[in-house]
């Protein structure tokens, strides 16, 4: 008994002792760690801003990365400041398409799940903010300085009833494309080709030719049937800018309502029409499948198309990388503003800015907006544009950019339209963009078309469009 | 009353069932098509009365949507039932064991997602040299723009003629033996047989099939969506519910009209109901509810 108590005492002793010895290191570990954690951090609170981006294109990731980017520099200087929160990005870049990321938008908009910054077209804005889903941002923008180097035209695209919408994320303009190397085949010299944007803006060169181009190239079989002239394969803001170059008017600044031209409207259509008749422009053009587009074009198959700067990325990145990437695009492929239908005629481009607009329900305002001024600096700005081809919002960016694509195309801006500001767009565009797709597939005629666009426009806007 | 409670508590679940998922949600569809709820009026919608229907009919083109829609059901339909009967019949005629593998095969179909099943029937068509119809036929072209709705008949009926498969072999099986002796008996051939005997045996599978394939073509525009989204071109291969699709759900501007969706969805809400009548009468369903004339054990 007394050997076993003896026994147990020791041990109990040496018990004792490692435990003590336990402690001492656990308080030693501690007293090390704790200084690497600053005592404020125990009550720092994170703020998530929730932020929804959409390409669809891939290579304009930066239009989310850019504002992760921001956010961790913000963070840097919330410490800096003494602040007791840091900010934390929560969200996503969509590359499926428009209609889904904006019914997506739609549905949290009206449920409690709206994002704090919302990155769409600047063009949604009238009807977004006449349905109440994002704030006017007019108070917040003089605080931030980085707001005062964007050029100034954009702003004006993110207004609507007097007030400011959104902050310009980037631009770009909507070039007609063409083939030099079939051009070549047709017979035409490096410097007819290397001419043909002066001669748009002179209004030498017109729809009409890029039309008899294509149809002598058809002739002599250089292009196979369809492949003359090339536009989108589905909606989008484009065929504003079409019909704008066929001498239409969508918008009246005098009674600020929508305008739908019907000569204008049956010009384009004609000129589409004769397209599929003679072989130029394909039947199903409106397919709805990019990759259908892509393909031909960087296949070297198709003479003329409308595109945007931003596929130029698109095409470098994803399509001829195997023949020399963008050297071969620059080797191959011209770019100019779209002409005008008549002789003499102005040339045209669209821009379609994007913007990052905040929305109505974020608790967050001022923070969100001290983010995207973080977002809205020049080297951010310049990554955007280089990565994405698209043209970027900040003055001294472009002193930035030494990128030759970019260059070349910044001219473009000089003939930019931006589409109207007026919360019943979408129902012009959706009406205008059936009766193409009625007039290319055969199912009506120009003339017909015309009637029943302007009729559905009359009946689903009612007194705010004037048809002329 | 209490000799009712058991089998009204039976009857509670599907019940329930049938409250949750069917009559509420045509009791809302038929609220929101009296609206004009919309992107812009989200928010606010006004009771417009009926005045979506109106909107709806003076469309010129919806009736080259109902012809569509007539179009794609009835030659699906057609294919359906026709190949499930066909494979059924077939799948009866051999050894068990070859019988489960022809079936096996054609479930593939039906058991791959929609999203994969399409990608396949694109790979397939697209032109030389990426697309196997194309090589196989030499003839290069893209064949969902060429032939939208072989295409999407051939599409949706490999997924659908499995449902008839399944139901008609499991009901051949289930004719009494004794009724193909008889046959053999009176010297009937293969073809008398099906004739005479088979097929009147299906008659009630027949309806089912029928009746439910109707319904369920009607409402659904999933691999029309995915193979040709209603193109290619100018609503060629767009039906009906594909239309309400996109006017209440899917915009390329976020231009949705919850409204005058929901009224195109009332339609065809009525239209199935009709059909569903229509079908009952063929068939002359009481008939075949009733108790039978003589016992069979």
């Amino acid at each position: 008994m007394a050997k076993s108590f003896h026994v147990g005492q020791n041990q109990g002793g040496e018990d004792m002792r490692s435990k003590w010895l336990i402690a001492a290191w656990v308080i030693g570990a501690l007293a090390l760690a704790l200084p690497a954690v600053p005592p404020a951090h125990a009550q720092q609170r994170t703020i998530v801003i929730k932020v929804w981006t959409i390409g669809p294109d891939n290579p304009s990731k930066t239009r989310f990365e850019n504002v992760v980017t921001a956010a961790e520099r913000l963070n840097g200087d919330l410490r800096r400041e003494g602040a007791d929160y840091q900010i934390k990005v929560d969200g996503f870049f969509d590359t499926t398409d428009w209609a889904p990321y904006l019914r997506r938008l739609l549905l949290a908009f009206q449920g409690s799940d709206a994002p704090d910054i919302v990155q769409a077209s600047a063009a949604l804005a009238p009807t977004w903010s006449a349905a109440g889903f994002i704030a006017p941002l007019d108070t917040y923008v003089p605080k931030h300085q980085q707001f005062s180097d964007v050029v100034p035209a954009l702003w004006a695209a993110m207004r609507y009833a007097g007030k400011t919408w959104g902050i310009p994320q980037d631009t770009e303009a909507r070039p007609l494309y063409y083939n030099k190397a079939l051009l070549k085949r047709l017979g035409w010299t490096d410097a007819q080709i290397n001419d043909i944007p002066k001669r748009i803006v002179s209004g030498d060169f017109t729809w009409d030719d890029v039309m008899t181009l294509s149809r002598e190239a058809r002739q002599k079989n250089i292009i196979e049937a369809g492949k003359g002239y090339y536009h989108r394969p589905t909606q989008g803001p484009d065929w504003v800018q079409w019909y704008r170059s066929f001498g239409g008017r969508d918008f009246d600044t005098a009674t600020g309502k929508l305008v739908f031209n019907k000569a204008a409207a049956l010009r384009y259509y004609r000129w589409l029409r004769a397209g599929v008749d003679t072989g130029v422009i394909e039947r199903d053009r409106l397919n709805g499948d990019w990759n259908r587009f892509m393909q031909p074009v960087t296949d070297g198959r198709v003479l003329f198309w409308s595109g945007g700067t931003w596929q130029w990325a698109e095409w470098e990145q994803q399509w001829v990388g195997a023949k020399g990437g963008e050297q071969w695009l620059f080797e191959n492929f011209g770019y100019a503003p779209h002409p005008s239908h008549v002789k003499g005629g102005k040339p045209i481009t669209l821009s379609n800015p994007q913007a990052y607009m905040v929305s109505a329900a974020s608790k967050n305002k001022d923070l969100a907006m001290r983010l995207l001024a973080y977002t809205t600096v020049p080297d951010l700005d310049a990554k955007h544009a280089i990565g994405s081809a698209h043209l970027p919002v900040l003055q001294r960016t472009s002193q930035l950019v030494k990128n030759r694509f970019l260059n070349e195309v910044s001219y473009l801006l000089a003939y930019s339209t931006y589409l109207p500001p007026h919360p019943d767009l979408p129902k012009w565009q959706d009406s205008f963009y059936r009766g193409i797709s009625a007039v290319e597939s055969g199912s009506a005629t120009p003339e017909q078309a015309v009637d029943v666009v302007a009729a559905e426009m009359q009946r689903t806007i009612g007194d705010k469009i004037i048809i002329e | 009353m209490r000799r009712y409670a058991a089998p009204l508590l039976f009857l509670l679940p599907a019940t329930i069932l049938i409250l949750l998922f069917f009559v509420v949600p045509v009791g809302m569809t038929l609220y929101l098509s009296f609206t004009d709820i919309s992107t812009l009026t989200f928010r606010n919608p006004k009771w417009v009365g009926i005045a979506n229907y109106p909107t709806l009919l003076r469309d010129p083109f919806i009736g080259k949507i109902l012809l569509n829609t007539v179009r794609y059901v009835s030659l699906t339909l057609l294919f359906n039932v026709g190949m499930g009967l066909a494979l059924a019949l077939f799948s009866s005629s051999v050894r068990e064991r070859w019988a489960n593998q022809v079936r096996a095969v054609w479930l593939l179909p039906r058991i791959l997602p929609p999203v994969v099943y399409v990608l396949i029937w694109h790979g397939l068509t697209r032109e030389a040299p990426f697309g196997l119809v194309s090589d196989i036929t030499g003839i290069s072209q893209n064949w969902i723009s060429g032939r939208p709705w072989t295409v999407l008949v051939l599409a949706n009926g490999l997924v659908g003629a499995s449902f008839g498969m399944l139901i008609f072999s499991s009901a051949i099986k289930s004719i009494s033996q004794d009724l193909f002796y008889a046959a053999a008996v009176d010297g009937a051939t293969t073809m008398q047989t099906v004739r005479r005997v088979v097929l009147p045996m299906l008659r009630w599978p027949i309806l089912f099939v029928t009746a439910y394939q109707t319904l369920s073509l009607l409402t659904s525009f999933e691999y029309i969506l995915l193979l040709t989204d209603g193109g290619p071109g100018f609503y060629t291969t767009t039906v009906w519910a594909l239309h309400a699709y996109k006017l209440a759900l899917s915009n390329y501007f976020g231009n949705v009209q919850f409204g005058l969706g929901a009224a195109m969805a009332a339609f065809l809400v009525v239209i199935g109901v009709i059909v569903s009548l229509i079908y009952l009468r063929i068939f002359n369903f009481r008939e075949l509810v009733a108790e039978p004339k003589v016992e069979v054990n």
